[in-house]
């Protein structure tokens, strides 16, 4: 069969920012759909955006509201939400009630009302909230699978995409044969973590739909339901080869150290304890990118972007000019509860929204600490998929990630996210010579010939500075102890 | 409770029209009955008959502390008026000593009172729409009156 012959299923839009992408593109057209979930899920509201963006005169939506939420108040409520159009209401968008032909009739007189106001509108869409009630009156004569079947087929046969809208716990997703008559089964799930609230959303079966799986962020603003998926939406878009383009610092001995600079689409890790000039370096990584109309992003969680700019400015680089020219975003992303992945979407739309080339994330702790604490488990994770998908871009990504200092080890990030970087680069405090001083080196860098130096460096007014040339008269350096190669006893270095 | 003096202008008004209508079509029943049955099946259409109901059992309630005249009238479980004919038997627009059109008060305040919660829950533009499908033919604010007929 070759593909001409084949049907073509068109696309509709959700209407939720996000949830395009979750299901492959858009709703298959005259699909049949079940939205589950707890109440307070979000159930209606998902529904509403895409009454609200599918309906037209000529084509309008059916709501059919049976028993369970007053109509008048769900519409007090709903119209609250920006998507709601008021003026598409009863052109576009019908309401109708049937708690009076539950109440009074069975099911059966239920499926010959809707045929009824089908047949009478021809609908591009119909939802039924919640046919979940409509199956608690006791006599029936018709059981809901027998109903939903039927349903299923004459709406099928009628054109229209519908959602069956129903409260489900957990449990009963196993064995239900209602859920196989459904060619879509979104599962919203909301749960209390410590807290906050944590809501997931879950395409279980989408017929025909290269939907991506697994559970994906979602929240409720007062735009109503925004979906964050696992791949950002990234994943469809083609990796870009890796290139050998270096990137500059704007401080020569760094790059010098870094083999002419850090690759373009690197993840570098910048690890130090507090004051050692993690967030100098990256100001100045993503200043210079600017210099070489490289716009960029700085993501900041422990200070203000104003803070930010004005402790720029005093290291002699001008953070506000590019701001206003739109070649740098400084996001500051400090609500609580956020959710990994609606953090993660907003650093995305920004370097989409401004085609950036560098980000800098300051810092990662800073970022942990913004989160859900819910979703603090998946912060590894989910930084992963960023880091993948943006890189893959060509999005070069410089993460900042304070360390405790040790006189025992020496660590590089308190997450186990090396293996995630690129390169490497340390930063740490020596005791030598009755001061407290500072040495940098180059741990790793994938791909490319490092120098090996222990180079010690300063913050002045021009940023980070790097001194001489490498420490070779001291041993022990990374210990924070070091000893001078004349002497052999550390208490005599430290005295 | 008082409600806008713009919902008593458009009770007012709806009682006018349907005044006009009921002398052609069913000159027996009264404006009010006649906008009430019409703002009981657009309502029961989208929200049930329980819901109506209940709405208008409380615009009763607060009318009746305005109207004692209404204490017989009441809603069935249909959200249908009993009691209203007896307090109109007729007409229930009579002509002012100025020569105006006067409505029943109790009507008026009824009404009033219905279109004022519709307003409270559904917000100005719903209650518009609802009332744009009952009387496709009237405009109701001043902006687009002269796209239908004014009430």
């Amino acid at each position: 069969m070759s593909t001409q012959d084949k049907v073509k299923i068109n696309k509709l839009p959700t209407g939720v920012p996000g949830l395009d992408e979750i299901v492959g593109g858009g709703l298959p057209e005259f699909s049949f759909n079940i939205i589950a979930g707890a109440p307070g899920s979000g159930k209606t509201t998902l529904a509403h955006q895409f009454v609200f963006t599918n309906a037209t005169p000529e084509r309008p939506a059916l709501y059919f509201t049976v028993l369970g939420e007053s109509a008048i108040k769900m519409l007090r409520y709903q119209q609250q939400y920006t998507f709601f159009d008021p003026a598409k209401l009863p052109d576009s968008i019908r309401f109708i009630n049937l708690s009076q032909v539950v109440l009074e009739k069975d099911l059966g007189a239920v499926l010959e009302e809707i045929t009824k106001e089908v047949e009478k509108a021809n609908p591009a869409v119909v939802v039924v909230d919640s046919f979940r009630t409509m199956v608690r009156k006791p006599q029936s004569d018709m059981d809901l699978q027998s109903f939903i079947q039927r349903l299923a087929l004459f709406l099928a046969s009628w054109q229209a995409t519908t959602f069956l809208i129903g409260e489900y716990a957990e449990e009963e997703l196993r064995d239900n044969p209602i859920f196989t008559v459904a060619d879509g089964l979104f599962w919203l799930r909301q749960t209390a973590e410590r807290n906050s609230i944590v809501r997931k959303l879950q395409i279980i079966k989408l017929r025909g739909q290269d939907s991506v799986p697994g559970l994906h962020t979602f929240r409720i603003t007062d735009a109503g339901v925004q979906a964050f998926s696992r791949t950002f939406g990234l994943t469809a878009r083609k990796r870009n080869p890796p290139r050998d383009r270096r990137l500059s610092f704007g401080i020569p001995e760094l790059d010098k150290m870094l083999d002419g600079g850090v690759r373009e689409g690197d993840s570098v890790l910048i690890a130090g304890s507090s004051g050692t000039g993690k967030s100098v370096l990256a100001t100045q990584f993503i200043a210079d990118g600017i210099r070489q109309g490289e716009p960029g992003i700085v993501a900041v969680f422990e200070e203000r972007p104003e803070a930010y700019a004005k402790r720029a400015a005093s290291l002699g680089l001008d953070l506000e000019t590019p701001q206003k020219e739109g070649e740098l975003t400084i996001l500051y992303l400090r609500p609580l509860d956020l959710s990994v992945d609606e953090t993660m979407q907003s650093i995305l739309d920004a370097v989409q929204k401004i085609g950036a080339k560098r980000l800098v994330i300051d810092s990662l702790a800073g970022f942990e600490m913004a989160l859900s604490p819910g979703f603090r488990a998946d912060f590894r994770e989910s930084l992963y998929r960023m880091i993948f998908a943006l890189t893959g871009i060509g999005v070069t990504i410089l993460s900042t990630v304070e360390v405790d200092e040790s006189f025992t080890e020496f660590p590089f990030s308190t997450y186990s996210i090396s293996f995630l970087c690129d390169d490497i680069i340390r930063l740490r405090y020596v005791s030598i010579d009755g001061q407290l001083r500072k040495i940098m080196v180059v741990i790793k860098m994938r791909g490319g010939n490092h120098a090996k130096d222990i180079r010690e460096y300063e913050i002045t007014s021009k940023g980070v500075v790097i001194l001489g040339k490498r420490l070779t008269e001291y041993q022990g350096l990374i210990s924070g102890i070091p000893v001078h190669s004349d002497r052999s006893d550390p208490k005599e270095e430290l005295s | 409770m008082t409600t806008p003096p713009r919902m008593r202008d458009l009770a007012h008004r709806l009682l006018a029209y349907e005044a006009v209508a009921g002398k052609t079509s069913e000159p027996l029943e009264s404006a009010t009955l006649r906008v009430y049955e019409k703002l009981r099946q657009g309502i029961c259409a989208f929200a049930g008959v329980a819901a109506f109901e209940s709405l208008a059992f409380r615009a009763l309630t607060q009318a009746k502390s305005e109207a004692p005249d209404l204490w017989a009238v009441q809603v069935a479980a249909d959200g249908s008026l009993r009691g209203l004919v007896e307090f109109e038997p007729k007409s229930n627009i009579e002509k002012n000593h100025a020569g105006e059109d006067r409505t029943g008060e109790g009507g008026i305040i009824l009404i009033t009172r219905l279109l004022g919660l519709l307003l409270l829950f559904l917000g100005e533009a719903l209650t518009l729409s609802l009332l744009r499908v009952k009387w496709p033919d009237a405009a109701f604010d001043d902006s687009n009156s002269e796209n239908g007929r004014k009430v």
